[in-house]
């Protein structure tokens, strides 16, 4: 029970201590706006007007501030990376919470339309009371032109009516078409109208311009409470006197406050999209192209000034097949200061790779006989963006490694063995092992050549201790492999490297979170292919 | 690039919208704010539009993925055989149905979400898209041909030994050779 709950809290112990972070402090917002607005003098008058309608909506609007600034922030991509290639700035541990960036993002978003709904539901309800508890008393303080004016105009004739309406409608836009659906089937419409994202942070900005809520201004010189001339209360007069106002109440809108949260996050993420986008412009030359059984072509590039680590991937984009479309690749050879050209290995599934492939290679004929290829190919203009950083660059940061690719998931390991293959010094890794499941057998051709070498290096060179490799036919049983594992690596922290279908990935999961009687401790590490 | 299913967006938006009257119809009726019969109207609306829209459509080309406990809706609404086959009938019945909920605050949103969905729902009918129900495959047992009870009762024909023998002074050349010279 203590061992699989170690093994658990060095698993998962690092994203449950963010997202507590990220709750207690969306928590901790909520309440002190709340409790600002229910107590506090300045919003007496308001308060006795609007009720708990207003302190529920500026709370939620404040998480909302909150999330809205956060959101941004796991999608930029390339300080990402910076922040994972710095091994100065950043232990072991924040890197791997670098790879739940994602659902970081995810969790941010949900917690915007939660907090959208709330924000929403309040303000319908403080339109209705302004609409219904028209003041006469405090005239500057009404949204509403006269008592019992239709809440439905108010909303359609002030700022922040309007603009509310546009950001619930791009909000669910947004919404809708970010289910695993309709991205996984039909990825354009989420892209594209996930970049609605800039209109709604400029309307956002704009949002509480015209000061709906009004704030008082000199509570010394009239307390909230107080009797105005014209007034008496049922005590003595004496009482009367003390508590006689100053003045009128003066009161004062809000200065919008959204822009502090979310300008910053914004102008990052905007430099770095066009930072990416300067990058990306100078296109790549095509220096060959094999192809390989089972749907594999392979494409060696060359580009000046491009440096990448093994593990990290890339975004391609063809214009010939489509100028808008993106679609990462993993790099299976990255440049040394030997060989400049780098190298993808992409499966042909969708329409997009079909139509790619056939404009690189030659379509077999059926009618001549094959001939070696003597003229120039011209190969379509292809432009890539990256690299970015995945979770298998961590290969070489532990001591023991275990690498499990399902398929054509093996091509981040395949860049990490040719980094390995090119020579092995100045890295922590001293021990690795790979574990590569295909369904069938002619998938092992994508990578013989680099196999073979290893093999051969191993072979050859005394400093290499080769360990068995075997080739079986079967599904791996993963829980007698680990067990092995565990027996020789004893009391060490092993990396679990994982890169292919869920039902691996899940298992492999389970079992790194359970117990050991070895006292290894297995790291779990996920790379997934969109 | 590749076919865009604009179906199943609009499915998506379309359920959700139908949460949201129906949200928005609860807090109506609950409030009992002034038109509250629209929210009742609301309530209603949003249940049959959540209804109709729970089952996803089979896609076109590709596996399709389906919400869970969908079959037994998928059965209802099969049922409608064109109405609900049809997207512009679709269409029209959501921008029909949203209508009445834009006549109170608390369902004005679900009103207009609504409106959006018939739109793009209405895109999806001009390009040609229709509703298709997901049925479960039924993997019939087919049964085995009649003659695979039949083996056969001679040997396949083979060449004489003398020419079956591995030629081992020539390894590479043998596996090319055909023993029995094969006619044009």
């Amino acid at each position: 029970m203590v061992a699989s709950l170690r093994s658990w809290v060095a698993n998962e112990g690092g994203k449950h201590f963010v997202l507590i972070l990220w709750l207690g402090a969306n928590t901790w917002l909520f309440m002190k706006t709340f409790l600002l607005y229910f107590t506090g003098q300045q919003y007496h008058y308001l308060y006795k007007m609007l009720g708990l309608g207003m302190c529920i909506s500026r709370a939620s609007a404040s998480v909302l501030n909150l999330n809205c600034s956060l959101v941004l922030l796991p999608m930029c991509r390339s300080l990402l990376t910076f922040v994972r290639g710095t091994h100065a700035v950043s232990s072991r541990e924040t890197r791997r919470l670098l790879d739940k960036s994602k659902t970081f993002h995810v969790a941010c978003g949900v917690s915007i339309c939660i907090f959208s709904v709330v924000h929403v539901s309040a303000h319908l309800v403080n339109v209705v009371n302004f609409s219904v508890s028209y003041s006469d008393d405090f005239p500057a303080l009404n949204l509403a032109r006269y008592k019992g004016e239709d809440p439905k105009l108010i909303i359609l004739t002030t700022i922040p009516g309007v603009t509310g309406l546009f950001l619930v409608l791009i909000l669910f836009l947004m919404f809708t078409s970010s289910s695993y659906c309709v991205r996984l089937f039909n990825y354009e419409i989420f892209w594209y109208t996930h970049n609605l994202f800039i209109v709604f942070y400029i309307i956002l900005m704009v949002h509480m311009v015209g000061g709906a809520l009004k704030y008082q201004t000199n509570i010394e010189a009239h307390p909230p409470g107080c009797l105005t001339a014209n007034q008496s209360s049922t005590s003595q007069r004496r009482e009367d006197e003390e508590r006689r106002c100053g003045e009128e109440a003066h009161f004062q809108p809000h200065y919008p406050q959204t822009w502090l949260w979310v300008s910053g996050p914004l102008c990052l993420y905007c430099a770095e999209r066009f930072y990416r986008y300067i990058r990306s412009s100078d296109p790549v030359t095509i220096v060959t192209v094999i192809r390989h059984p089972c749907d594999v072509v392979e494409l060696r590039m060359l580009k000046k000034n491009f440096k990448a680590r093994p593990g990290q991937y890339v975004v391609l984009n063809c214009p010939g097949v489509s100028s808008f479309e993106n679609h990462p690749f993993t790099l299976t050879t990255c440049p040394t200061e030997k060989k400049e050209t780098f190298g993808i290995h992409l499966r042909v599934v969708g329409d997009w790779t079909e139509r790619f492939t056939q404009m690189l290679l030659p379509q077999p004929r059926m009618d001549l006989e094959i001939l070696p290829m003597v003229q120039q190919r011209r190969y379509p203009k292809l432009y890539i963006d990256g690299p970015f950083g995945s979770p298998s660059e961590e290969v070489f940061n532990y001591d023991v490694s275990v690498c499990v690719a399902g398929g054509i998931g093996v091509t981040p390991f395949a860049c990490v063995l040719h980094a390995l293959l090119d020579g092995w010094t100045g890295f922590r890794l001293q021990r690795l092992y790979f574990v590569w499941v295909c369904r069938e057998l002619q998938s092992f051709y994508w990578f013989s050549e680099l196999l073979c070498a290893l093999h051969h290096k191993s072979m050859s060179e005394e400093k290499y201790r080769p360990l068995t490799s075997r080739l079986l036919v079967g599904r791996p049983r993963w829980k007698l492999l680990f067990d092995e594992i565990g027996k020789t690596n004893k009391h060490k922290r092993v990396g679990v490297f994982c890169c292919g279908p869920k039902g691996i990935s899940k298992t492999l999961h389970k079992l790194c979170n359970s117990a050991r009687s070895s006292g290894t401790t297995f790291e779990f590490n996920k790379e997934s292919f969109g | 690039m590749g076919k865009i299913e604009w179906a199943m967006w609009a499915n998506e938006q379309a359920l959700a919208s139908g949460l949201i009257l129906l949200t928005g119809g609860i807090v109506g009726v609950a409030g009992q704010f002034r038109g509250w019969q629209f929210a009742a109207y609301a309530i209603a609306a949003g249940v049959f539009v959540c209804l109709l829209e729970y089952p996803r459509s089979k896609r076109a080309k590709g596996t399709s993925v389906e919400r869970t406990g969908q079959y037994c809706f998928t059965v209802c609404v099969k049922s409608f055989g064109p109405l609900t086959r049809n997207y512009y009938v679709r269409a029209f019945l959501h921008a029909a149905i949203c209508v009445p909920g834009g006549f109170m605050l608390a369902t004005v949103l679900g009103c207009v979400c609504l409106g959006i969905a018939s739109i793009i729902y209405l895109a999806a009918a001009i390009r040609g898209e229709h509703w298709e129900p997901i049925v479960p495959r039924k993997d019939t047992v087919r049964p085995p041909p009649a003659d695979i009870k039949n083996p056969p009762q001679n040997p396949p024909p083979r060449p004489p030994p003398e020419t079956r023998r591995k030629r081992v002074e020539d390894l590479e050349g043998a596996a090319y050779d055909n023993p029995i010279p094969v006619k044009d």
